[in-house]
């Protein structure tokens, strides 16, 4: 992921609960959430999403938009599954090829 | 020429009636490919179960979420006004729409490579897809251009 002076979410801490009662708090590693170049869509339509949707600054969008153009791929965040899933059917209703796996 | 500004804090978009006529073909004659295109197939996870699950649960909300957009675009250009007043997620509205037709129009020519506007061959051109691309990216811009104004 390019530098960017925007930090992306912080992985969740889930309590989960294990044989014997108590509650263990374990770190959940996070999800990636990856949007893909296309040939199509304009360079400035996506900086307008990267902001809107994940509330960047002009600067940082544009880094992770060029990153997406030039390598073919940026992670734009980093969230717990839940999480990572709604932003990818944001970015998906945007237009954009995103997905989203293990961090 | 088609033109969005932004007056007083409202965005309005300019479509004399040529335009107009011309965006509801292009609409009409791309709707039934959505879907149907690569580009717009929202592919969400590499595991094919957790794929599954995703077109069961999500897809059919991002599908109905793009044909919202796509009304927002019908409601306007079917108002017969040259003007058309938008509040700020119409705006967004047609911005989307915009981009998932012209995804829809370039799957349809075959582009799968940056540069395609530079490399398209004299025959391709020619082709209307090519010209749809090019005019609803330049109504695209100068939304962006207002929504980020």
């Amino acid at each position: 992921m390019a530098p960017s002076t925007a930090q992306p979410p912080a992985p969740a801490e889930t309590p989960i609960e294990v044989p014997g009662g108590g509650e263990h708090t374990v770190r959940d590693p996070g999800w990636e959430v990856l949007v893909w170049n296309d040939p199509i869509t304009l360079m400035s339509y996506v900086v307008l999403v990267f902001r809107r949707l994940f509330g960047y600054d002009f600067e940082t969008a544009t880094k992770l938009m060029l990153q997406v153009h030039h390598e073919g791929k940026a992670v734009v965040a980093t969230q717990p599954r839940e999480q990572a899933e709604v932003s990818v059917s944001r970015l998906h209703g945007f237009g954009l090829q995103a997905t989203m796996g293990r961090r | 020429m088609a033109e969005v500004r932004k007056r007083r804090g409202r965005i309005q978009i300019h479509l004399d009636a040529d335009e107009r006529a011309a965006l509801v073909m292009i609409v009409e004659q791309l709707a039934p490919s959505l879907g149907q295109v690569r580009l717009t197939l929202p592919v969400a996870y590499d595991d094919p179960e957790f794929q599954a699950e995703y077109d069961r649960w999500v897809r059919p909300e991002i599908e109905r979420s793009r044909e919202a957009d796509l009304d927002v675009i019908r409601d306007c250009i079917g108002s017969g006004e040259d003007v058309t007043v938008l509040t700020e997620e119409q705006a967004l509205a047609w911005a989307r729409g915009l981009n998932l037709l012209r995804i829809t129009a370039g799957g349809i020519m075959g582009v799968e490579e940056d540069g395609w506007e530079q490399q398209a061959s004299a025959a391709l051109r020619g082709s209307s897809e090519f010209r749809v691309l090019l005019a609803l990216g330049l109504i695209q811009e100068e939304l962006i251009a207002v929504l980020e104004g």
